[in-house]
């Protein structure tokens, strides 16, 4: 049943839309996405098991969450001047989801099961543009399953972590300049499921009704594509060229979803009240170049690769929650996110630059037991221009924005 | 009132209403001609290079990307006026016919033929076949063939098929190409001529045949080109100037490596030896690639192996894979060219190109560098994540006949004097997506 109800995820639901930094997509819990998606220096409720683990030992009530956004992206182009050259993506929307279950096994120790998707990018450029012999569509999928473990140690100390096992796949689309004798220009698809392990901890550290603090880690997960496919079309067809495009080629590869630090605080200074922020250091830096292993030789090289060189960056964050009344909150928050991207890597697959990110959001008791979040945040990266002459990239100005509303549900028990 | 908002086709609507009006958004570039240039009528002077011709042939297609053609539909960005080209019609679109690949033998392509289509019956003095008439004003005036020297000739406009589909049947053997450019009074001209003062010398391997295959004169080169630009601007028209390329950047010069003997086996190597003398002739082989061996009245048995400096033209390739020559039999004089004949070339490029400078300056017109264009890119550069080089048919550049550029390659030439144009007259004018036009079609 799960791996049905797994398959029915992976199939029918695409994980974000390069949303944040590089590829990272940080929209874990709907409540805490009206907040500025701070997180880690509070108690969140079922999604501290992505926030902060140590924290999820305080819940005092058994419960599950369930919810998703929609990514609704889009990316402007325009190639160096005095081109008159422009392209804008159409990405389909993207609708990264999460679900956390928390069971208390006794009062001190907690039980959690959290899936999310906090790596993932959809980006649709099309088969028009200047740039699509470097990509025309290429959507990479992250979901981790995350069972975790929390315990309370003091009233004032909690610890918690989880294991990550993230699978996911990667499909990248590209033009190849070479034509046939129509005219037409050759294509290649690389197509491949990918799987990785890794692991969440935190501290949680909460010295009084007004403040508490918190550290989480999560750990760098490799994605591994073993055996993927890469699917040559209208190429050629005479031996001399089509063979060096052989049919059944498949490819290995690896993709870094980096470690991130986090520290976070919270001051509650009334009762209805709770600001938060974090700060987050990101390990981009292992994201050194994007290698594609073939299995055979394609045009006479047995692997293709661009370097990436990512440096790593910080997230700052800041946000809120009002409680009207007993049923209902506001939320708001914002964010600024540090590009990993350096000067001449910029790429059309996550043209990233600093984004900010302003968020709102309520949250609405419909009983005892149930309750919604829903959320809105609108992200505006920089423009940027790049040479993107060190990443095999296509040169231009790039300008991105992205709205992005969520809901969510809860249900406690 | 409440009620209907609430109605999901209307909430889709104002969704989608509210997103299209929040697209991100980049300030496109503004673009103007400037205060200098005046776009009314452009006309463009040249040879085959500015007709279109490409794959040993014009073709419709070849026209429909010339660089004038491609420089014409961007000055309209900025307000220049209509561009006119004697286009062959969608029925003759074959042109004067032309090649494509056939086939791969050993990695070497084979070419096709393309037959003619706009061919009208008869030849011409000179023996072309006479091309189909095109008599309405055109201002896309690049005549294949025709050098400076010709440029002054009446009499040339009835040998050469292009400048005789667009001449008047009384004009015909009676007027200049010169006559007819000046005729259509350009406000803004284009002019890379000069090519074939060199070209029919090279081409025929240093070997001229006829009168049109000899290097034009310096000073006869210069008063013509110099009366020509001094009319053309009489009337204070403005215009870019592009000189000649150096042979050495141009794939038919450059395909075939000077050592492209290789020899593989011992016996082979030891049956070569023989044959020339054992090396009484100093001629020697040894096992892998070899210098070839070539016709050379001047060296003592008539043939020599050629130097690494020397250049052996695209045509010798067919030769050298079926019949021997370079090996058994040495490689005739009119398929490569010697230091000497290079060092000519050479000089007479520099000449020209001085002249072409020159006149540039002294008019105050724009100048494009296309032999310094070409030098730099020799090595290859990368542009769009698709890599150009001045190679045979792999580097995208050139088409098949080694010469003449591809459409793509014609766009990249004309994005390159679009920023001429705009460094000159402080225009803004926009260059073109160069990957909308083709290189070479591979079967």
């Amino acid at each position: 049943m799960k791996r049905k109800i797994l398959a029915l995820i992976t199939g029918s639901l695409l994980s974000g839309a390069a949303m944040a930094g590089g590829y990272q997509v940080n929209l874990a819990s709907q409540r805490q996405i009206g907040m500025g998606h701070t997180g880690t220096g509070i108690t969140t409720g079922t999604s501290s098991i992505f926030f902060n683990p140590g924290a999820m030992s305080y819940l005092r009530e058994n419960g599950v969450t369930i919810g998703a956004s929609g990514i609704i992206s889009k990316i402007a182009y325009q190639a160096p001047e005095p081109s008159g050259a422009t392209a804008m993506t159409d990405n389909p929307i993207g609708t990264p989801f999460q679900v956390y279950g928390v069971f208390g096994i006794n009062d001190k120790l907690k039980a959690g099961l959290g899936i999310y998707t906090p790596f993932g990018s959809t980006v649709n450029w099309g088969n028009d543009w200047n740039g699509r012999f470097a990509l025309s569509e290429l959507s990479l999928q992250a979901i981790f399953i995350q069972p975790t473990l929390s315990y309370q140690i003091t009233d004032q100390l909690g610890i918690g972590a989880g294991f990550v096992y993230a699978i996911g796949g990667v499909n990248l689309q590209r033009n190849i300049p070479l034509q046939n004798s129509q005219g037409a220009y050759g294509s290649a698809e690389l197509d491949g499921k990918a799987n990785g392990v890794g692991f969440n901890a935190g501290i949680f550290f909460k010295p009084s009704e007004q403040l508490s603090f918190g550290l989480s880690y999560r750990s760098k997960v490799d994605m591994k594509v073993s055996g993927g496919d890469v699917t040559f079309s209208n190429m050629p067809t005479s031996p001399a060229i089509a063979g060096r495009f052989p049919a059944g080629t498949e490819f290995d590869a690896t993709l870094p979803l980096p470690a991130t630090l986090t520290l976070g605080a919270g001051f509650m200074p009334t009762q209805d009240l709770t600001i938060a922020v974090d700060v987050s250091h990101v390990g981009w830096s292992a994201y050194k170049s994007l290698r594609f292993d073939y299995s055979q030789d394609v045009n006479g090289s047995n692997y293709a690769e661009n370097a990436r060189n990512y440096k790593d960056a910080y997230i700052y964050r800041i946000g809120a929650e009002y409680n009207l009344s007993d049923v209902f909150a506001l939320r708001a928050g914002a964010y600024y996110d540090g590009t990993p991207v350096q000067e001449g890597y910029l790429t059309p697959e996550t043209p990233d630059s600093d984004s900010r990110g302003l968020s709102v959001g309520f949250g609405y008791k419909l009983s005892e037991d149930l309750s919604i979040d829903a959320s809105f945040l609108y992200i505006n990266k920089k423009k940027r221009t790049d040479a993107s002459d060190l990443s095999g990239g296509i040169a231009g100005t790039y300008k991105s924005v992205a709205y992005i509303p969520g809901v969510a549900l809860n249900y406690k028990f | 009132m409440k009620k209907f908002f609430y109605k999901p086709s209307i909430l889709a609507l104002a969704v989608g209403m509210f997103l299209a009006s929040c697209d991100p958004e980049i300030e496109a570039p503004s673009i103007s001609a400037g205060s200098q240039l005046d776009l009314t009528k452009y006309v463009a002077v040249g040879n085959s290079l500015t007709a279109g011709f490409q794959d040993r042939g014009l073709y419709r297609e070849g026209q429909l990307s010339s660089y004038p053609a491609i420089l014409a539909q961007q000055f309209e960005t900025v307000g220049g006026g209509e561009f006119t080209q004697p286009l062959f019609s969608e029925a003759e679109a074959n042109g004067s016919g032309y090649i494509k690949v056939g086939s791969f033998v050993g990695g070497i392509p084979i070419p096709e033929p393309v037959a003619a289509q706009a061919t009208r019956g008869g030849t011409l003095p000179g023996g072309a076949e006479a091309l189909t008439k095109h008599l309405e004003p055109v201002q896309n005036l690049g005549i294949p063939g025709i050098s400076v020297l010709t440029s002054a000739s009446a009499a040339y406009g009835a040998s050469n098929p292009y400048l005789e589909r667009l001449l008047q049947p009384a004009e015909v053997g009676n007027k200049t190409y010169i006559q007819e450019v000046l005729e259509s009074q350009p406000t803004f001209f284009s002019m890379w001529l000069g090519n074939n003062d060199i070209l029919g010398y090279a081409l025929a391997g240093g070997e001229p045949a006829n009168v049109t295959q000899a290097l034009t004169d310096t000073t006869i080169f210069e008063n013509i080109y110099t009366n020509f630009i001094n009319n053309l601007t009489a009337n204070g028209a403005e215009g870019i100037l592009v000189n000649i390329p150096d042979v050495k950047t141009v794939p038919f010069f450059t395909t075939v490596p000077y050592n492209a003997l290789t020899l593989t086996t011992q016996a082979q190597v030891d049956a070569l030896n023989a044959a020339y003398g054992s090396g009484a002739l100093g001629i020697t082989f040894a096992l892998g690639p070899n210098p070839l061996v070539v016709r050379d009245p001047a060296a003592p048995a008539g043939f020599r192996q050629i130097k690494s400096n020397e250049l052996v033209l695209l045509p010798a390739l067919e030769g050298i894979a079926g019949q021997g020559y370079g090996s058994q039999v040495p490689l005739p004089s009119n398929l490569f060219l010697s230091e000497s004949e290079i060092n000519q070339i050479n000089d007479y490029t520099s000449s020209y190109n001085q002249v072409i400078r020159n006149i540039a300056t002294s008019k105050n017109l724009a100048f494009f560098d296309v032999n310094n264009y070409f030098n730099t890119i020799k090595g290859g550069f990368v542009m769009d994540a698709v890599t150009y080089a001045p190679t045979f048919v792999t580097g995208n550049l050139f088409s098949l006949d080694g010469i003449h550029l591809t459409p793509r390659g014609y766009a990249i030439l004309a994005n390159e004097m679009i920023k001429t144009i705009n460094a000159k007259y402080s225009a803004q004018i926009p260059t073109v997506d160069a990957t909308k036009y083709r290189a070479v079609l591979l079967p």
